[in-house]
């Protein structure tokens, strides 16, 4: 590769450079720690029983829990055995939101978890890996008197994994095991602004359905969502990025096409690299709020996989092409082992994604995990990624260093001369150098953030406001990678012999 | 002769009546319990005859009026979860047969049964309004205040899931209330005040937290946490121990402020989810009708393991029990589901009982 802009550039400049980006990056951290809310917020419902009495129903009904038309309800289930009620005529229903709120599209998703409230019982125990089955039922209106318009009816089965701390003896009745949590529903968009939940967990003796799992007290669920706040910034945000990193690309791309040679391998990857990245920041999610795609999530995280292989791919290409030695280079079919790699796990992930997310968007409640062969797979998938992740990491590690010797081995005395002595820089060294610690920079605040927002609490209180830690996390390092790509494009963009040299001869060396 | 025990009699009649009617105001609301599940609790009209509520409780049934049905639930939860507690102690947590004094002249001193039963029901106020809350059933819940934030958009823009606050909120309106309308300066009212409180405590401090990850492929990047109230059952347990462990205080004046500090100096004083009691428990095996005592006699007891906690040697007082055997008719093979029906046949077993005697 020629002479890059980063060469040229007097001290002085580059760190005016730096100090800008820094700038940057540290608006973005502010507007996540404190202006925007906390990324997800869970919201409790505790299902309502419903009864109904009318056996072999043509048609669907829908309970409603409250409201004027609310269904005829029972407290507790020592109530049912008064009234003859049968576990198959009872309903839980619950209405998502609450009263007098309402769902909005800024809420982008609905993930709702299950928990059961499960009393011991010494005659009515939960048995070991019990499947419970329930046929579950959404709805949805948009105002608070028309009819329910179903969404989604579907009967799926889930693990239940319960365990008892105390002892299993007379005594402790009436205590209530631990269950984990189980995944419900989820739902890529929120287009509605009332929705109704009813669940059935019916019970056939002779099929063994829903036999063995215990004395159920109450049906817990809650509701996942984004929070609107965090929904407007990270929208705001990605609305500005889209032109900055459009106008570097383009900008980049004609000094490329102005340039007298055909461009190298190097600088079509770092084209593709800003490409991805806008790829990225392009705010498709603004239209989700005339159209209803359910699909959003899944395009989120192909755009992410389709970055993060960019990304991989240019470090293993930046590598190889300032690797001087006897192949050929600045071909892309010289790096197909390494790139086919990182594209064939980038692949099984896509694949692994569309078909869980595929299937959910028919059915919300489809879980992968349920399935032996669903669990399997994902299982396999994990491991297998976990394996490249490591692999590509060493050979990174491995790359990088015979980078070095190289280069610092061949650099002679008249290599040295050639270099210009107004700015000190000894061209391919300095770039690397200059890429492997910026990359590092970057990665080490990737991990060093991830890591603090896990171990402290969501919110700190520090000089009278709050401070959400996620959310500046997930602005921070947006806007860090978004400025890495930027600082790229910018940096390592080819000189132009002509104009440049006349802009040094002109400043006077 | 007459005038000096007209005299006589006067003082003491007084006394009674203010000792009477005085200490038992705080826990009459629990006779909400015992009204018909067809009643209705709220409204103008409804509230002001509900015999068991003070003025003030009166006023806060009237302004939130769809709140007293989960106190009317409070106070059911409050019974049964104190006579499961005590279901093995030779008090038992026994109701009286009427009135609106629902465990009796018992609660009249403050002892440590008191103290428990004080902490317990302020502890059920809380999870029932939170629990009507998170079922939807309460308007107003804990999504009204101001949410920490810029924008005062609530609920939509940063989300609020504060029902337990609401619930802690309204037992200290609604609980404390009879205690702060007779000034803070006695005894029994400050005592009363701290249990209500450490029945408060004993359900923040067993709050659990859940956590998901949900972000990419389910990975941790993006997990969402939240705080789960503990079951009734829970509270009723951990306010057991702290009963076991009450301090015993006085009334003393520092200053001038009363507070309530150890009766035995060496102890250290009480923290805020300890339970305080004011007059040591009488010995609950006799009968004692004007202290509201039932005594021990015929009360069933476990005559097999002599250690049990049910066993009889602990149950019962001196004259000890004795045994009889009688049939009865029991529920076996019983055929459970999840909920609701449970189709049993019925088998006749002649089984040995013991009754504590006399």
């Amino acid at each position: 590769m020629a002479g890059t802009i980063l060469e040229n550039m007097s001290t002085k400049k580059l760190v005016i450079v730096g100090v800008t980006l820094l700038l940057f990056q540290a608006i973005a951290f502010m507007v996540g720690g404190l202006i925007a809310p906390s990324p997800t917020i869970a919201v409790h419902y505790l299902a309502s029983k419903c009864v109904d009495m009318v056996k072999h129903r043509q048609g669907a009904k829908w309970f409603m829990p409250w409201g004027p038309n609310q269904c005829d309800k029972i407290r507790t289930f020592d109530e049912a055995m008064a009234k003859k009620i049968e576990a198959n005529n009872i309903v839980f229903a619950v209405h998502m939101p609450m009263p007098n709120k309402e769902m909005s599209p800024w809420f982008q998703y609905m993930r709702v978890i299950l928990q059961f409230d499960i009393a011991f019982k010494v005659y009515n125990q939960t048995e070991d890996e019990v499947m419970v089955y329930f046929d579950a039922g959404l709805a949805y209106r948009d105002d608070k008197v028309s009819e329910w318009t179903e969404m989604a009816r579907s009967v799926e089965k889930r693990k239940l994994n319960c365990n008892f701390i105390a002892a299993k003896t007379v005594e402790n009745e009436g205590r209530y095991y631990e269950c984990d949590l189980l995944p419900f529903m989820e739902v890529g968009s929120v287009a509605h602004k009332y929705y109704l939940l009813n669940i059935r967990l019916p019970v056939n003796e002779r099929k063994k359905i829903n036999v063995g799992i215990g004395e159920i007290k109450d049906i817990r669920l809650v509701g996942i969502h984004q929070n609107q706040g965090f929904t407007k910034i990270w929208l705001s945000m990605k609305t500005i990025l889209t032109p900055s990193i459009l106008i570097i690309m383009i900008w980049y791309w004609r000094r490329i096409t102005l340039m007298s040679r055909p461009p190298v391998l190097l600088e079509k990857v770092i084209l593709a690299l800003g490409l991805s990245m806008t790829f990225i920041n392009i705010p498709v999610e603004w239209l989700s709020f005339c159209l209803n795609w359910t699909w959003m999530p899944l395009f989120g995280e192909i755009r992410m996989s389709i970055f993060y292989s960019t990304l991989l791919s240019f470090w293993i290409i930046f590598c190889g092409e300032h690797l001087v030695d006897q192949t050929e280079r600045n071909r892309f079919s010289v790096y197909w082992k390494q790139v086919g790699s990182i594209v064939f796990v980038s692949l099984c992930y896509f694949l692994l994604n569309m078909y869980k997310r595929g299937v959910q968007h028919t059915n919300p409640f489809y879980s992968i995990w349920v399935s032996d062969e669903g669990t399997k797979l994902s299982v396999a998938f994990i491991i297998v990624a976990g394996t490249c992740a490591c692999l590509y990491f060493f050979y990174l590690c491995y790359m990088v260093f015979r980078v070095i010797c190289n280069i610092s081995g061949r650099m002679s005395p008249l290599d040295m001369s050639k270099a210009n002595p107004h700015t000190h820089h000894e061209g391919p060294v300095f770039r690397i150098r200059f890429l492997m610690l910026a990359t590092l920079i970057c990665a080490a605040m990737t991990v060093i953030f991830f890591i603090v927002s896990q171990v402290y609490e969501s919110q700190l209180y520090w000089s009278n406001h709050w401070l959400q830690v996620n959310t500046a996390f997930f602005t921070g390092i947006y806007g860090m990678w978004n400025l890495y790509v930027f600082a790229i494009m910018f940096l390592y963009a080819p000189l132009h012999h002509n104009t440049d040299q006349k802009e040094r001869v002109a400043s006077g060396f | 002769m007459p005038t000096v025990s007209a005299v006589n009699l006067t003082a003491p009649l007084l006394l009674l009546l203010l000792w009477a009617t005085h200490p038992t105001m705080a826990t009459n609301w629990l006779s909400l319990a015992r009204l018909p599940r067809s009643r209705p609790v709220s409204g103008a009209a409804p509230c002001a005859r509900l015999r068991g509520l003070t003025p003030g409780q009166v006023g806060v049934c009237r302004a939130r009026g769809e709140v007293m049905e989960s106190v009317r639930k409070a106070a059911e939860m409050v019974i049964e979860e104190c006579q499961h507690q005590f279901r093995n102690r030779r008090w038992n947590c026994s109701t009286t047969p009427r009135g609106i004094n629902v465990f009796g002249r018992v609660m009249n001193q403050g002892t440590r049964e008191a103290a428990f039963v004080h902490a317990l029901s302020s502890a059920a106020v809380a999870v029932a309004v939170t629990r009507a809350c998170t079922r939807g059933e309460l308007e107003r819940c804990g999504c009204d205040r101001k949410v920490r934030g810029i924008s005062p958009e609530g609920f939509q823009w940063s989300g609020c899931s504060d029902n337990l606050s609401y619930g802690v909120a309204f037992s200290q309106t609604f609980v404390d209330e009879p205690e702060r309308a007779k000034g803070l300066s006695a005894g029994r009212p400050l005592m009363n005040l701290h249990n209500n409180e450490a029945g408060r405590k004993a359900i923040l401090h067993n709050m659990q937290v859940e956590c998901k990850c949900h972000g990419v492929s389910g990975s941790c990047e993006l997990r969402t946490c939240w705080k789960v109230m503990p079951p009734f059952r829970r509270v009723g347990v951990v306010l057991k121990e702290r009963f076991d462990g009450a301090t015993e205080v006085r009334l003393t004046r520092i200053g001038s402020r009363t507070a309530l500090l150890p009766r035995d100096p060496q102890v250290k004083p009480p923290a805020a989810r300890d339970l305080l009691y004011l007059a040591p428990s009488p010995d609950f095996c006799h009968l004692d009708p004007d202290n509201g005592i039932p005594g021990t006699a015929g009360r069933r007891c476990n005559g097999t393991s002599r250690l049990a906690p049910d066993g009889c040697e602990l149950v019962c007082c001196g004259p000890g029990y004795r045994a009889g055997r009688a049939e009865v008719v029991q529920r076996c093979s019983c055929k459970f589901s999840w909920c609701c029906s449970v189709r049993c046949q019925q088998c006749k077993n002649t089984v040995t009982i013991h009754t504590c005697r006399v």
